[in-house]
């Protein structure tokens, strides 16, 4: 009799925990039936000085997962921490996310030191990152494996892009410059390394190398003008691309030579200096959300247009193809196994805003083309724009597989 | 190389140091007479930046002088506030306690800024009329250059008017040099601190605002300005307003010679100018008040 009783209530607990445990596990099966949500940590710059490109790259990534979800695809979470863009704190966050909260993959890194010591760590950890911001070549390159990914145009790609368009323009004299640290020097060598190889013969007068939040550039922009070059290649990114720009306007340099640098004609940049922008600077963007005015392009702006009330720049697109990437490895890898989704990752292809886009199998870079310009006033727009812009095949800026490789064996 | 060139890499270097100099001279005001390092100091010249965009773009096309007189009107305001509301209870503790307050500060208003103006960039023009440049011996100086440092002549000479010709500014210097004799005079001194911290934090708050058309404007601005503040303030001599003139025109004119002869060494020759002058002089150029 007790016997029998005793049976009853365990029988009972037992089916209410497997009620329970089914119970648990639909809320947690995703559409596509793969029995696991995808959970992805993200590290960025939420605080500090880069926080706008941080909050437009998880802008896209969240319209990504949505997406994905909307489409039937497996279902996406993620948690964030902030890095206040301190390298000192990335690795130490990304041992948490890995550690405690059991993240599947982790994103972000704006932090270009901060993404190398991650990098290295996951390939390590054999879990899969993906950086949607950091432009450092040493990402897919030295610090680059099997678990690495990333999405922007690396320093060597928009060196070689810059070269490309210049070598086609009737300047010889060049002056070089940017921000002392790891983006500026990088960017700048490769420009110079590629652009000797399309045009020889070019010559360097100088260089120059100021501080990252430099706040007045006249006293370099004195010196270079002196030099009378035919171009100034500037190497700086981010807030500082404002300051900088201002002081080309200011002292009118933009009249005496050409002026290029990366980001110059970013719309973010531009939309901050309204008409104070200088007229004419060349510049190369990783993605524009006026071109190419396809319907995929179209559709995407305005996607994030009603979720945001505003554009998507370039760090939106990246995060926004991350999670992309990410809703078809867990489809294609038919989970959420590590080493699975990053074998799924390497040599993925998937349509995009800016059309057909490839992981490179190699290395883990990805292959996106960029656009070059010049920037100008446009009828109707408060802000200057990139005129005529020329797309640049991702093909013809990929740098070699074979000297990828090279830089991981040293 | 020209001598044309080296003037004028002179020229625009001062500039640069009269702009250093309008927020460092609130800084080591306030550290002169108070006794309290004001970390937050960079966070009131970032406040008076954000502050003179919003009420230029609020105002429209003629808002620049008017965000130029309200935005450092508004950060004395916020300054007030700050030593009633916090610093006055703290001025008798030790300084590793009022580092500990100023820092929190800086956090707190590093949050604030991006919660209220959003992280986006930011940019204010110059008027029309200081658009452009001028060109002086060959050079091309930015009209706003020469503005700013006509401003920092202003701002030197009315402080040197508020500390030699008024009573509060006697007793400022007072305080600066034997802070108990002058609570035994008979002078209260909680009015002299408040006064002079508001006028510290305007003197921030003015900088910011002047600096707005030059830069871009961005939560992180506050870090930057605080550290060659600081470099100033050490310079100069702690708490003296002359040595932070004389210190700012040096680490001014410093900086822009050292981009024309040695550019290699750009990130490095503040430090080094600093490190220079305190190992001939380890007290700083002018007498320290401490």
């Amino acid at each position: 009799m007790s016997g029998k009783r005793h049976f009853t209530i365990l029988a009972g607990l037992v089916s209410l925990a497997l009620v329970a445990a089914l119970v648990a596990g639909c809320g947690r099966t995703p559409a596509a039936g793969t029995g696991k949500v995808l959970k992805v940590g993200i590290i960025d710059a939420y605080s500090g000085p880069a926080s706008s490109y941080a909050k437009d790259a998880l802008d896209g990534f969240k319209l990504g997962v949505n997406e994905v979800a909307a489409n039937g695809g497996p279902k996406i979470d993620f948690v964030t921490r902030d890095d206040q863009f301190n390298a000192a704190k990335d690795l130490s966050w990304a041992k948490e996310l890995v550690m405690q909260e059991h993240v599947d993959v982790v994103a972000g890194l704006m932090n270009s030191a901060g993404a190398l010591a991650v990098a290295s760590y996951a390939d390590q950890q054999k879990v899969p990152f993906i950086t949607w911001e950091s432009m450092s070549a040493q990402i897919t390159g030295s610090h680059g494996g099997k678990y690495v990914f990333a999405m922007p145009p690396n320093t060597t790609m928009i060196g070689n892009a810059d070269a490309k368009e210049m070598a086609g323009l009737p300047y010889t004299r060049y002056w070089l410059a940017g921000d002392d640290y790891d983006y500026g020097h990088s960017v700048v060598n490769s420009f110079w390394a590629a652009l000797q190889k399309d045009k020889p013969g070019v010559q360097k007068l100088g260089t120059s190398w100021w501080p990252v939040g430099e706040t007045n550039y006249t006293p370099y922009l004195n010196v270079i003008r002196a030099a009378k070059p035919d171009v100034l290649f500037a190497g700086t990114g981010g807030a500082d691309m404002v300051s900088f720009l201002k002081a080309v306007q200011a002292s009118g340099l933009n009249k005496q030579m050409a002026v290029l640098d990366h980001t110059a004609t970013d719309p973010s940049t531009l939309k901050a200096l309204g008409a104070d922008a200088p007229v004419g600077v060349y510049g190369t963007s990783d993605y524009l959300s006026y071109y190419p005015a396809t319907n995929a392009n179209k559709d995407f702006v305005a996607a994030f247009k009603k979720a945001y009330g505003h554009g998507p720049g370039f760090p939106a697109l990246y995060g926004y193809l991350t999670a992309r990437f990410l809703g078809a490895a867990v489809q294609k890898a038919g989970g959420v196994n590590k080493t699975k989704l990053a074998e799924a990752l390497s040599g993925m292809t998937i349509d995009s805003p800016v059309g057909p886009v490839t992981i490179r199998a190699g290395d883990h870079q990805l292959e996106t083309p960029m656009f070059f310009g010049r920037t100008a006033v446009q009828a109707g727009r408060t802000t200057l724009v990139m005129k005529n812009p020329v797309e640049i095949p991702a093909a013809q800026i990929m740098p070699s597989l074979a000297s990828v490789l090279a830089s991981r064996k040293k | 190389m020209h001598l044309t060139l080296l003037a004028s890499q002179f020229l625009i270097g001062l500039s640069v140091g009269m702009t250093l100099f309008v927020v460092a001279a609130g800084l080591t005001l306030i550290f002169g007479v108070l006794r309290v390092i004001n970390f937050a100091h960079g966070s009131l010249y970032m406040l008076g930046a954000f502050l003179a965009y919003s009420v230029a773009s609020f105002l429209g096309p003629a808002g620049f002088w008017p965000a130029m007189l309200i935005a450092p009107l508004v950060v004395a305001l916020v300054s007030l506030g700050i030593e009633r509301g916090l610093l006055r209870f703290i001025y008798d503790r030790e300084h590793l306690i009022q580092i500990l307050v100023t820092y929190g500060l800086v956090l707190v208003f590093s949050d604030l800024v991006q919660i209220v103006w959003g992280t986006g960039f930011k940019s204010l023009a110059p008027p029309p009329g200081l658009a452009g440049y001028v060109t002086v011996w060959g050079a091309a100086l930015p009209r706003y250059n020469l503005f700013l440092f006509a401003v920092g002549i202003l701002v030197a000479v009315g402080l040197a008017l508020f500390l030699y010709r008024t009573r509060m500014g006697k007793i400022c210097r007072a305080t600066a040099t034997d802070r108990e004799m002058v609570d035994v005079l008979g002078v209260r001194s909680s009015r002299v601190f408040a006064a002079v911290f508001v006028l510290g934090g305007w003197l921030a708050g003015l900088g910011g605002a002047l600096v707005a058309p030059t830069v871009s404007i961005t939560p992180g601005m506050d870090v930057t300005i605080i550290i060659e503040a600081f470099l100033v303030v050490v310079i100069g001599g702690l708490g003296n307003v002359w040595g932070a003139l004389v210190s700012s025109l040096i680490l001014g004119a410093g900086e822009s010679l050292g981009v024309l002869f040695l550019p290699r060494l750009a990130v490095a020759w503040p430090f080094f100018i600093a490190a220079v002058i305190l190992i001939i002089k380890p007290s700083g150029l002018l007498k320290s008040v401490w």
